[in-house]
């Protein structure tokens, strides 16, 4: 097996402790900083399929993407002033009132991995919130928007609308949680929804290049 | 006609029940229990429990939280959690007990369970702990330190029954551990069984042969890949199954070993815009597809009320409805 073949499987199989050491040994040969991290995003594309298809868990997908996250710290330094990311900025967060972000977490790992930079915003974040992270960080292109509460599911229809009508534009509306829908995304003026992190990744890269 | 007690026997054991069983109806919950974890938030407040957890309940929400920032995480390294932990005394003294018992001697036994609501479970103790994510990559990163933690939480589980048991007597518990989300258990059922399976064996184990007859345990969420191992620890009624889980074929399945109590999602009834429309049809499919026996409708939610009035007693009188029609 090749270098970048065993990063991948690692990442996979979620073994952090392994990835830096094999990242390091995969540049030496001589591999291309962009093909390991490349690498690396297909191995956590499989992991949202797998994790979709119900064959791995929430311990396998966090395994996998604290190994990712790992071997991204190595490469980083080699992309210095350029960026990793090619699908440009998301702003993720869980709506007005909602606490959860396990999903949420998760789901940022994925669009992250998928090629994203991420400025997550946490729990309990209001429209005006995201609005203004719209405005304030760089070549924004997604928004992707928690909530787990049925009764927080009003706080995602009001935030959809605010960043609908600030006037800001280039970027898309995703949202997800248990209780949402493809049809209540479309109701609310959402442009997708995807019902677990391995297609909320996948959602959002076509989101994006439109 | 059968008492509720008889009803839900009937029921569970593959008998003759004269009528669907109505929700919680046959629980009759002793409350008043203390806790040896001690108190749960108001809304609007924050409180530190006895374990050290700080729970948070903002104004206006639907319920408390627990808050895992860096600066109130109890747990912060897994392998030092000897020292993170500190387990907190079982309340024993007489007064400590005293309404739980009166209120208890008001059953009458032969129509009610009396019922205790122990929560959290060992798995949700973990991730109170020490947070979610902490809880779940602990168990590949450090499953020594998680086996030594879940010994430890199961010790304290067994401890309580058996005072709980020396007071009360109790019929049935009714015990809290979410093991899912809505379309997926956690953890994997391997994970499961290495670690969460032998320790509801031993808290489940006691109290049956201490004189419980009833243990249901409620997750509300997917957990079909579990049933094996809740058969296996001696949960008798899972309370809390979505639809998700297919209930209908969960009965075909182990319908004898098991009962199913729920397959009414809170989640699509309980809400701030319900109606008893919507109530009436998720109701009706429930019942038709479930069945009579080894089926109870209810809400997932694990306790006899409801997020919005009205919907609990709503959810009652259509079942009353569809025992007219199909009993
Ligand atoms: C774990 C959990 C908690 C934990 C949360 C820990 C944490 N740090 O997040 C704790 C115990 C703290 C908690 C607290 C509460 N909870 Co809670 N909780 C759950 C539970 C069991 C699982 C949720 C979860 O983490 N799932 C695992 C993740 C991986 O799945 P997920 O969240 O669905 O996310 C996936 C998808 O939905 C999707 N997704 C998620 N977000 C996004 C975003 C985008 C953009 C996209 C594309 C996709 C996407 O991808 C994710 C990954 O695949 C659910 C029950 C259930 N069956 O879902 C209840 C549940 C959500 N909670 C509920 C409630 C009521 C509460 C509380 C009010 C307290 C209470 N009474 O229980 C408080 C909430 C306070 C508040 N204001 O938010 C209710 C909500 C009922 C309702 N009417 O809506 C539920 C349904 C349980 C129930 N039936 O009572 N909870």
């Amino acid at each position: 097996m090749s270098k970048i073949e065993e990063v991948k499987a690692m990442v996979q199989s979620g073994k952090a402790k392994l990835i830096p050491g094999l990242v390091q040994e995969a540049l030496d040969e001589g591999n291309e900083a962009q093909n390991i991290l490349q690498a690396m995003v297909d191995s956590m594309s499989i992991v949202g399929d797998k994790f979709s298809a119900g064959e791995i868990f929430v311990p396998e997908m966090l395994m996998a993407a604290k190994a990712m996250s790992k071997g991204v710290d190595i490469l980083k330094p080699l992309f210095a002033g350029q960026s990793t990311a090619s699908y440009g900025t998301c702003v993720i967060g869980t709506v007005a009132g909602d606490l959860h972000d396990i999903g949420k977490n998760l789901v940022s790992m994925m669009i992250e991995s998928a090629g994203f930079e991420i400025v997550n915003l946490g729990v309990d974040v209001s429209a005006a919130k995201f609005v203004e992270a719209v405005k304030e960080n760089r070549n924004v292109t997604l928004v992707a928007c928690s909530g787990l509460l049925t009764t927080t599911m009003t706080a995602m229809k009001e935030t959809v609308q605010a960043l609908k009508s600030s006037g800001l534009t280039g970027f898309k509306v995703i949202i997800g949680g248990a209780p949402v829908t493809a049809e209540f995304a479309v109701s609310i003026g959402a442009d997708g929804f995807a019902p677990d992190a391995g297609s909320a990744a996948v959602k959002a890269v076509e989101l994006v290049k439109g | 006609m059968l008492t509720k007690r008889q009803n839900l026997l009937e029921t569970i054991k593959g008998g003759n029940p004269d009528r669907f069983v109505k929700q919680y109806e046959f629980m009759h919950f002793i409350m008043e229990a203390p806790n040896p974890g001690g108190n749960f938030p108001e809304p609007g407040q924050t409180i530190k429990n006895n374990w050290g957890i700080t729970f948070r309940w903002p104004e206006g929400q639907l319920g408390g939280f627990p808050v895992h920032d860096e600066e109130h995480k109890v747990l912060k390294d897994i392998t030092e959690w000897k020292s993170y932990v500190k387990v907190p005394p079982i309340p024993t003294a007489d007064e400590d007990w005293a309404p739980a018992i009166a209120h208890a001697k008001t059953v009458d036994r032969n129509k009610e369970f009396v019922t205790v609501f122990v929560a959290p479970g060992v798995f949700e103790m973990t991730h109170h702990l020490m947070s979610m994510e902490d809880a779940l990559m602990a168990l590949y990163e450090e499953p020594e330190a998680m086996h030594e933690l879940i010994d430890r939480l199961t010790e304290q589980e067994l401890a309580y029954a058996k005072v709980l048991i020396d007071r009360l007597h109790p019929d049935c518990i009714f015990h809290h551990d979410d093991w899912g989300s809505q379309k997926s258990s956690f953890i994997s059922p391997q994970m499961f069984e290495e670690f969460y399976l032998p320790a509801y064996k031993k808290i489940y184990g006691f109290y049956k042969a201490n004189g419980v007859e009833l243990i249901i345990h409620h997750s509300d969420s997917y957990a079909a890949n579990l049933v094996p191992f809740m058969v296996d620890m001696g949960v008798d009624i899972w309370q809390g199954v979505m639809t998700t889980n297919n209930t209908p074929e969960l009965i075909k399945n182990y319908g004898g070993k098991i009962s199913f109590m729920g397959d009414i999602d809170s989640g699509v009834v309980d809400f701030p815009a319900w109606t008893p429309e919507i109530v009436g049809k998720e109701v009706e499919r429930a019942c038709k597809t479930c069945g009579k026996l080894y089926f109870i409708p209810c809400l997932t939610q694990g306790g006899n009320w409801s997020s919005f009035p009205g919907v609990y007693d709503t959810v009652n009188e259509v079942i009353d409805k569809m025992t007219k029609e199909m009993f």
